[in-house]
């Protein structure tokens, strides 16, 4: 069967990757070209380079500028970018790709353009895994082994393990040869970091004072010269004005819209809500280091006791999903089955007691002369007000069923040291972000408690970490799925988290822009296709 | 000017200039401290978005050459100080003393503007009380400058944004950068009027200004000018006018500087107030260095400029700070 796979999904990638080659020029889609999308990020990017940046408003700007080997599309299944088809071996552990030969780097200032060819590509994993490069990619990719050039437009990878969805991982984006001025590792002193050039859609033309960036159509792209001319990145300090911008007409777009501004966007007819779901949840983290948080009733107590739609309708206007498991809702990993607990304070009430707890003389919940006192900890984030409504109504819940919380905000950096090294707390306030690799290894298994792992709560539960490592190491999709259904249902019914929801997000765009996919998570993949209307171009 | 009024400026600026650079060190000392001693690590910024273990945050150190221990970090930040190298951005990379000095003007130009903008109403206000008293128009006035003094600027300024851009939209809603040229001046106005009114120098200047002149005038020189006929004005001027002034304007400098912050923050103005926010949020410890010692410089310059009129109008004065107690 695993063989069956492999040979399906390479025969796949060959005939896709035959079809899709198209010459570079205009587009000849019958869509106008020209027009400039100004829109407007919360923050400013700091590295603009693929490999060191690591945030998500530079990620954006990398996906225009940028392309890797395979890319996705609308509906997320892969399809080739600069490799033109690639064959994959029966152990499914040397994966060949073929390069286009007609793709061209942006020209540097002053420079012809150069081609793409294979020791671009063979450099690019090469300055990524040196160990003096500083990049979030590093651990995405030890799986590979070694990479070699067969010729100019051959590369070979040989994995050291043969992994599932393997495919998918080869999206990493491609840096030139002749960038960095430094040939062995990326550091953020080098020019090439804030003055990137790329294959992609878009090139660089220039970062202002205030980091707005300037990125203008590539006439040569591969794929048809986009669209729209120029895209321009605006960095705003604060969320509310940002929203204004858009209503005055300053920005055309913005990437994420505040959850409090979709209302006014709503009622407005010039503007597009375009919902699109991040791979991500919210929850409540338990520490089953301490006691009193150890059983299991304790922790599906507090879940019974929160009213979790109420929340997700009064401070997010209801936009989004209650979850029920560990696994990022929208994912394919995720069982359906699993129904979310229901609102039910006796219930909750009930289990407290069936735990041994009886209310104290203060109404607190106490066993064996100790009180159900807890403390919550919550990071400060940039938009820290929904947050702070949903943490003082958890507080409010669980007052109710007599649990005494104590709530306290700390700063981001200082929040992750008490959890993640000191384990200094009863239950946190977070939410993960996942990529498409649905991969909860680091969050339950217990190989992973431990200082700066991301079991912080030493969960740890024998059958578990069985299941994870069989879904690790199964190739057999169906299998995998089957394996995590039930990882799904063991983790709801033990509730080492309290699974809250995940958010819808909103960009809120000028409705002269037309045709406008976006990625879940890496927003402007689909960005050259976007195009405005003649009449509105300004 | 003659050389004798020069020589006692020259002293005290040397002075000055001496105790500025000690006053330099010290801050750049205990600012690193307490940024070595505040929770969180400033080179996990660079590992966000992974889950890194110990050894990736080792290696991190390692890759950027980081010295282990504080005092050691401190004193090659110090040196390379000394060498007109502020550092170099943790966060982009990017040579911190450019990016100062890029964003620095902006900042120069909203912390002058508002000052003046605070001088244009403080002062005739002032003056005009101190000189006829209170009247049915500086009296509601005054109590009105002190009242909006008292508001919290960042309050000021969403109060402003919304009554004027969103409500009436007669200002046009833009960053200065992005803004076309020719209206970009108009946005600029919001944040430079609501800095102006909003950091309390306004009242300050008023009451100050007020007690200062209606001292003066009550002097006897100035009631001898009066009866010789010569101009009050011009002979009050120094000390009940140049005094005074410079003296709110040097203590103001620190309270302009942190409301620059947060009216940056709130209009997405392009300046080093902004800068600094982030860097704190980034632990760019060596941007949140050079803005702090930037901004201890503009604070020292402040109290030098206010010694040097001082002496100037009063030669006398350098001598008597030179000799604590006057014994020579």
């Amino acid at each position: 069967m695993k063989r069956i796979l492999v040979v399906v999904l390479s025969i796949l990638g060959m005939v896709v990757g035959t079809t899709l080659l198209a010459p570079a020029g205009p587009k000849n889609d019958g869509r106008p070209d020209g027009g400039t999308l100004g829109y407007g990020e919360y923050g400013r990017p700091s590295t603009l380079d693929p490999i060191t940046s690591n945030e998500m408003i530079a990620l954006r700007i990398t996906e225009l500028v940028f392309n890797g080997l395979v890319g996705i599309d609308e509906k997320q299944e892969i399809v080739p970018e600069l490799a033109e088809r690639w064959e994959v071996s029966k152990d499914g552990r040397t994966y060949t790709f073929f390069l286009r030969k007609d793709v061209m780097w942006h020209p540097k200032e002053g420079e012809e353009a150069k081609p793409f060819a294979a020791e671009d590509l063979v450099f690019t994993y090469n300055i990524m895994m040196h160990p003096k490069t500083i990049t979030p990619l590093k651990v995405r990719y030890e799986f590979i082994d070694k990479v070699e050039k067969l010729n100019d437009h051959t590369v070979q990878f040989t994995l050291k393990r043969p992994i599932l969805n393997a495919l998918a991982k080869f999206s990493f984006k491609v840096i030139p040869k002749h960038g960095p001025s430094n040939p062995l590792y990326l550091a953020r002193g080098d020019a090439f970091v804030q003055h990137p050039i790329g294959t992609g859609p878009y090139i660089l033309k220039t970062i202002t004072t205030d980091r707005e960036v300037v990125l203008v159509a590539n006439e040569n792209y591969f794929k048809g010269r986009p669209h729209i001319n120029k895209l321009i990145s605006k960095p705003f300090a604060d969320q509310n004005i940002m929203t204004q911008a858009l209503m005055f007409n300053a920005i055309d777009m913005v990437v994420l819209v505040n959850p409090r501004d979709i209302p006014e966007l709503q009622g407005d007819k010039r503007f597009v809500l375009q919902p699109y779901n991040a791979l991500a949840y919210a929850f409540f983290g338990y520490n089953l280091r301490n006691p009193l948080l150890a059983d299991k009733r304790v922790r599906k107590a507090f879940t019974y006791a929160v009213n979790r739609q109420e929340m997700l309708d009064s401070f997010f206007n209801g936009q989004g999903t209650i979850v029920s498991g560990p696994f990022a809702p929208g994912s394919w990993a995720y069982n359906l089955d699993v129904q979310p607990l229901p609102f039910d304070p006796p219930k909750a009430v009930a289990l407290l007691k069936e735990a041994g707890f009886t209310p104290g003389p203060d109404g607190v919940m106490q066993k064996d002369g100790k009180k159900l006192a807890l403390s919550l900890k919550v990071p400060i984030e940039k938009e820290s007000e929904a947050v702070k409504r949903v943490v003082l109504a958890f507080q409010n819940y669980l007052k109710n069923i007599g649990v005494a919380v104590k709530v306290e905000f700390k700063e981001w950096q200082a929040w992750k040291e008490s959890i993640f090294l000191e384990h200094d707390f009863s239950i946190i306030f977070a939410s993960w972000v996942f990529d498409d690799s649905a991969d909860i290894s680091s969050l339950f298994h217990s190989a992973e408690i431990g200082p700066w792992k991301n079991n912080f709560g030493a969960y740890s539960n024998p059958e578990v970490d069985a299941l994870i490592v069989e879904s690790k190491l199964t190739l057999d999709h169906e299998k995998r799925r089957t394996v995590n259904r039930k990882l799904h249902a063991i983790l709801a019914e033990e509730a080492p988290y309290a699974f809250l929801w995940t958010l819808t997000n909103y960009s809120g765009y000028h409705k002269k822009l037309r045709r406008v996919a976006i990625h879940p998570y890496k927003f402007f993949s689909f960005a050259d296709e976007w195009f405005i209307p003649v009449a509105d171009q300004k | 000017m003659k050389l004798a009024a020069v020589k006692p400026i020259a002293l005290v600026l040397t002075r000055e200039l001496a105790l500025t650079a000690l006053l330099l060190l010290g801050v750049s000392l205990v600012v690193f401290v307490i940024l070595y001693l505040a929770p969180g690590d400033p080179f996990s910024v660079l590992l966000e978005g992974q889950a890194a273990g110990q050894e990736a945050r080792a290696g991190i150190r390692e890759a950027l050459g980081v010295p282990q221990t504080w005092y050691i970090q401190y004193l090659s930040w110090l040196g390379n100080l000394l060498r007109g190298n502020f550092g170099t951005s943790m966060r982009s990379g990017l040579p911190v003393f450019g990016e100062v000095v890029r964003v620095g003007p902006s900042t120069l130009y909203l912390t002058l503007g508002s000052m003046l903008v605070a001088l244009l109403i403080a002062v005739p206000l002032a003056l005009r009380s101190s000189l006829r008293g209170p009247s049915m128009l500086t009296w509601p006035l005054t109590m009105l400058v002190y009242l909006v003094s008292a508001l919290p600027v960042f309050w000021l300024g969403y109060v402003v944004i919304y009554v004027f851009i969103h409500k009436l939209g007669v200002f046009p809603l833009m960053s200065r950068v992005s803004a076309s040229p020719e209206r970009a001046w108009l946005y600029s106005l919001l944040p430079i009027c609501v800095l102006g009114v909003g950091n309390g120098l306004v009242s300050e200047a008023v009451r100050y200004l007020r007690e200062e002149m209606s001292r003066v005038l009550a002097d006897d020189y100035i009631r001898t000018a009066r009866a010789k006929g010569a101009s009050v004005w011009r002979h009050a001027f120094k000390e009940g006018f140049l005094i005074p002034m410079t003296e709110i304007i040097a203590s103001k400098i620190p309270f302009i500087l942190g409301g620059a912050v947060i009216v940056e923050q709130v209009f997405n103005w392009p300046g080093m107030g902004r800068m600094a926010w982030q860097a704190a949020q980034d632990r760019d410890f060596p941007v949140i260095m050079a803005i702090a010692i930037v901004a201890a410089t503009f604070v020292r310059l402040g109290s030098l400029l206010q010694r040097v009129v001082y002496v100037a109008v009063n030669p006398r004065a350098s001598q008597e700070a030179r000799a604590p107690g006057g014994a020579e």
